[in-house]
């Protein structure tokens, strides 16, 4: 063959191949001069630097501003970064609230007597608005021949209650080159008020308003106002510092924010990552591109070119961080697993720098975890038999860590999920909807069918918390043991085929084909087999229409579906966020996806969102419940359990779904 | 040497009628574009990107902030004109603060450091492969090969990736010895050239362009094997050994010359999803390039990013075509354009 390749040309030709192997090959050594697999941007830290390697089982986060963001990826990269006012206590379970940018939790203080009549003057307004559109909505369907539009639901007299806020003095944020010198200036109130009016803003793609929608006296109007002005004027943008009559600034470091009622939720959305404080000087500097260069307070910064999207981020220790130090609070089973004596007193954040990978799939980012590159990971589905074996301790399925694991200081921690999956009914439908005897019974002998703990065993190795009602495990109002008398949660097929036969449909005869809506994706098309088969033991037949999530979303919304799955996870640790699922006014397209109305149902969460926690008000939460689970307007429930493995070189690492900000109380000793 | 060499190469290339073509591409672009708009606004885009929680007005408004409030035909010379300016500036609907541009951009480097490797070692393998298979035809050696070929492409993309991916990024560590990447990726910016040539290159690479090589190998050994043997058929064949021709130089001056505009056709038709990438591979070895950012746009439903891709592949496709026949022209005398 080389005789072939004896002409200049061919000898060209040969060097040329040669030079392109060993560029490529040639050069490369297989002997250790790779770069550290631990670092993919060769940046590693020094002997001193304190370095903590984390994935991320998704693309990563799409933004960092975080009015922008809406996803856990958003949450928990934007939470390092920048501060919310309110945080959680880091250790301790319940969860419960603490102070993070305060000096303390808000307090309660009465409403001044201007503001109060404000209240009463903005709400007149907005009724009297209410009731021109329904007139004329009236008007124009007297005009088409169209049926009348029901009448807007009265809506409560304004019951105003002030909350006065005290930042710390000792708030600064992050150096940067937004600032004069580089030099980040000292948080104040305007600043937390600058920050929340972006919420209103959508012409900036606002995702969070739905948080402070309806709550704040003045800030509804405040949106209205702005969108008025900016109609129609391309280059107009919202006024962040106009006029919003519940915000008040007392001086720098105090400020009064004034409900139009009491809301047991605002302390939580305070410490939803969207109402982080930002400085006005980053977002005047870096316009939207704040989102790939965010400036906050938090324990970490974000520098130009320390995000590979799709690949890693980067997170440096802030110099400037306030003094903050170890929590000492804690359940007494974290003394087993931490050594709190040695954490006592230290101040925070522990590590230097963070490196956060993003993993789309599960096998790249367990391989990494497995050659020690990650401190800690979650264990994919498909790794599960590799790493535990199954218990029953108590009579409940638990898992154990294989031998081998633990040999290798492997720790595991199960976290279970606030989340609400279940399948829901819609309210409206013809068939299955409404209150009346038949539809009622039809949907408890649908649940009484449904065998949710094959489901969790095929589908879920046996490790969801299979339980009645909507409040999920962990949370007040959730059943004892997840068991409530109240229940249709089957398989009781006998129970079933009674309540099919008293509803008219004996073994299911003359009852039409039931069109189920589920996305694509996954296991939903397995799924939906089970729930088939399920559901055809009692004679009952259901169509399943696997459609992509948007139109899954539509179709609900536009209430033709009668039959759809879902899940919920709650926005924050309170019952009363799955409650409001089956609130009326919050029909479709809100959250209310069932369509549930019933009066009684409703006042009673009227009731409730001003409650402070209290055992009074979780007794209603368990009355609503039991409603819910008589009327049957789901079929369920399912919450699922994270499966955390943690390297023993990770320090006081609790897990934890629920919020984000733990990374600065996380150590790692290699 | 080399001015005559240009001169000669320059002689033979059909200028009128690349002109000709150039302009003949110009209507099929705009009809692609217009049907690439036109299937992507087929369901509106907003309220997936919008999510659940979005009230009707702020969909609206998000319309209109997009532009696709604005009637079609306008859209569609706004997007026209951008393009014929090479004007990529719109903002991602998804990463606030990234120009369309700056992600497509920020994707092709790493994705050409797959895919061109991949496909040139993939062409010379298979087509060296092919010749030997030809030139023992029939015998146990072709058997063989079409054997293993065949074999080759009958294994899912996915099994390779997942097995190369388990033993050789990750099993066959011992201590330092880490040969490849089990995934990751550092651009030459970050790595400078040097380094990233000799050691970043290899590590994050190597071990992705060589599974996409095996795959690859086995469809294009089967069909440039068919081609060789065809040709090994032909009358010049016989006409060259008639006249004494040494079998070497018969099959590689002679065949392979005469084969090589299939050769051109299948790596031409590679070309331009050399820009695209292998999202699986991308997603698989955390590669940030071109077919990951379009596969996680569509999947967020960042409505210009995906729009953009298109247009720039559908560019790519057209200039490929055109390359190709002029090609033909070049190596084959035969072929006279019209």
């Amino acid at each position: 063959m080389i005789a072939a390749f004896t002409t200049q040309h061919a000898q060209t030709r040969l060097i040329l191949l040669a030079s392109l192997l060993f560029a490529i090959t040639g050069c490369w050594s297989a002997t250790g001069e790779a770069p550290d697999p631990k670092d993919a941007a060769g940046n590693d830290g020094t002997a001193e630097e304190k370095v903590g390697r984390f994935p991320m089982r998704s693309e990563g986060p799409k933004t960092l501003d975080p009015v922008l963001g809406s996803t856990v990826y958003d949450n928990r990269c934007c939470s390092q970064i920048i501060d919310t006012l309110l945080q959680y206590k880091y250790l301790k379970r319940p969860y419960e609230l603490e102070p993070q940018l305060l000096t303390e939790l808000p307090v309660e203080i009465e409403t001044p007597d201007d503001l109060r009549k404000t209240a009463f003057e903005l709400a007149e307004a907005a009724r009297a608005n209410q009731l021109a559109e329904w007139e004329a909505a009236k008007k124009l369907a007297a005009e088409n021949g169209d049926p009348p539009p029901p009448e807007p639901p009265e809506v409560p007299d304004p019951n105003p209650i002030t909350w006065k806020f005290t930042l710390r003095d000792d708030i600064y944020f992050h150096d940067a080159d937004c600032f004069p010198e580089g030099k980040g200036r000292k948080m104040v109130a305007s600043d937390v008020f600058f920050s929340w009016r972006r919420m209103a803003d959508s012409t900036i793609g606002s995702k969070c308003w739905w948080l402070m929608r309806d709550s704040i006296v003045g800030f509804d109007e405040y949106r209205d106002d702005q969108l008025k002005k900016i109609e129609g004027k391309p280059d107009a943008h919202f006024d962040y510092t106009a006029d919003v009559a519940g915000f008040r600034i007392i001086d720098d470091q105090v400020f009064t924010v004034t409900l139009k009622k009491p809301a047991a939720r605002f302390m939580w959305v305070l410490a939803m990552f969207q109402t982080g404080v930002i400085p006005h000087e980053a977002l005047e500097a870096y316009g939207s591109r704040f989102g790939i260069r965010p400036v906050g307070s938090g324990p970490y910064t974000l520098s130009e070119g320390d995000w590979q999207f799709g690949l890693q981020m980067i997170l440096r220790r802030n110099p400037n961080y306030r003094e903050e130090y170890f929590p000492e609070e804690h359940m007494p089973e974290d003394e087993e697993v931490f050594d709190l004596e040695k954490a006592k007193g230290k101040r925070l954040p522990f590590l230097d720098t963070i490196y956060i990978s993003f993993f789309e799939q599960d096998q790249p980012m367990w391989l990494h975890y497995r050659a020690l590159d990650f401190d800690y990971a979650q264990v994919p589905d498909e790794n599960m038999p590799q790493v535990f074996s199954k218990r029953f301790v108590d009579g409940k399925k638990s898992l154990v860590l294989k031998p081998n694991w633990r040999d290798q200081g492997v720790r595991y921690e199960p976290v279970p999920l606030l989340d609400f999956i279940f399948i829901g009914f819609n309210m409206d439908d013809k068939l299955l909807g409404g209150l009346g005897d038949k539809a009622t019974k039809i949907r408890q002998a649908i649940s009484s069918a449904l065998d949710w703990d094959e489901r969790n065993e095929t589908f879920y190795y046996g490790l969801n918390v299979v339980y009645d009602g909507v409040i999920p495990p962990l949370l007040e109002g959730h059943p004892e043991n997840g068991e409530s008398d109240a229940s249709f949660r089957g398989p009781n097929l006998e129970r079933a085929r009674k309540l099919l036969a008293e509803a008219g449909f004996p073994n299911g005869e003359g009852l039409p084909i039931i069109d189920y809506f589920v996305s694509q994706g996954r296991n939903n098309r397995e799924q939906s087999e089970m729930l088939s088969r399920q559901l055809s033991a009692i004679g009952i037949r259901i169509r399943p229409n696997l459609v992509d999530f948007p139109t899954l979303m539509q179709t609900v919304d536009d209430r033709k579906a009668p039959f759809f799955s879902f899940a919920w996870g709650s926005d924050y640790p309170d019952g009363e966020n799955n409650l409001a699922l089956f609130y009326g006014p919050n029909e479709s397209p809100g959250s209310n996806h069932f369509n549930y109305k019933r009066d009684e149902y409703d006042r009673l969460y009227e009731k409730i969102v001003g409650m402070p926690p209290s055992p009074e008000r979780t007794e209603i939460y368990i009355r609503m419940q039991d409603m819910l689970l008589h009327d049957a307007p789901y079929a369920g429930s399912m919450a699922r359990t994270r499966h955390y493995v943690i390297h023993d070189r990770m320090k006081y690492f609790k897990p934890v779904e629920t919020f984000a900000n733990w990374f600065k109380y996380v150590d790692v000793e290699r | 040497m080399s001015n005559n060499f240009f001169t000669r190469v320059a002689g033979t290339i059909p200028w009128t009628y690349i002109v000709r073509r150039t302009l003949y591409c110009i209507p099929v672009y705009l009809g692609i574009l217009m049907l690439l708009m036109l299937i992507l606004r087929v369901r509106d885009p907003v309220p997936a990107f919008m999510g659940k929680n979005a009230s009707p007005e702020e969909i609206e408004l998000k319309r209109q902030e997009v532009g696709l409030d604005r009637p079609f035909l306008i859209q569609y010379a706004s997007f026209v004109g951008k393009l014929s300016i090479f004007n990529f500036g719109e903002e991602s609907w998804q990463q606030k603060g990234r120009s369309v541009g700056e992600i497509v951009g920020g994707g092709i480097g790493p994705t050409l450091a797959l895919t061109v490797p991949a496909l040139t070692l993939t062409t010379l393998i298979s087509v060296s492969i092919s010749l030997i298979a030809a030139w023992f035809r029939g015998r146990m050696v072709d058997r063989s090969l079409v054997f293993l070929a065949v074999l080759g492409m009958s294994i899912s993309f996915l099994v390779y990736i997942i097995v190369g991916q388990y033993w050789l990024g990750f099993a066959i560590r011992s201590g330092d010895f880490a040969p490849f990447a089990i995934s990751g990726y550092e651009t030459i910016q970050q790595a400078g050239l040097w380094p990233y040539l000799t050691s970043k290159w290899p590590y994050y690479c190597l071990l992705p362009v060589m599974i996409s090589v095996i795959v690859s190998m086995g469809y294009d050994t089967r069909f440039y094997r068919a081609v060789m043997v065809e040709e090994s058929q032909r009358d010049y064949i016989t006409t060259a050994r008639a006249k004494g021709a040494d079998e070497r130089r018969i099959m590689f001056v002679h065949l392979l010359k005469n084969a090589m505009i299939p050769v051109i056709t299948r790596v031409s038709i590679s070309i331009p999803f050399l820009i695209t990438g292998s999202f699986l591979l991308e997603m698989y070895f955390r590669i940030p390039g071109v077919g990951r950012a379009l596969i996680t746009a569509v999947n967020q439903a960042d409505f210009p990013v995906v729009q953009t891709i298109g247009a720039v592949f559908a560019a790519a496709y057209l200039v490929t075509n055109l390359l190709t026949d002029v090609l033909y022209a070049m190596v084959d005398p035969r072929v006279r354009l019209t």
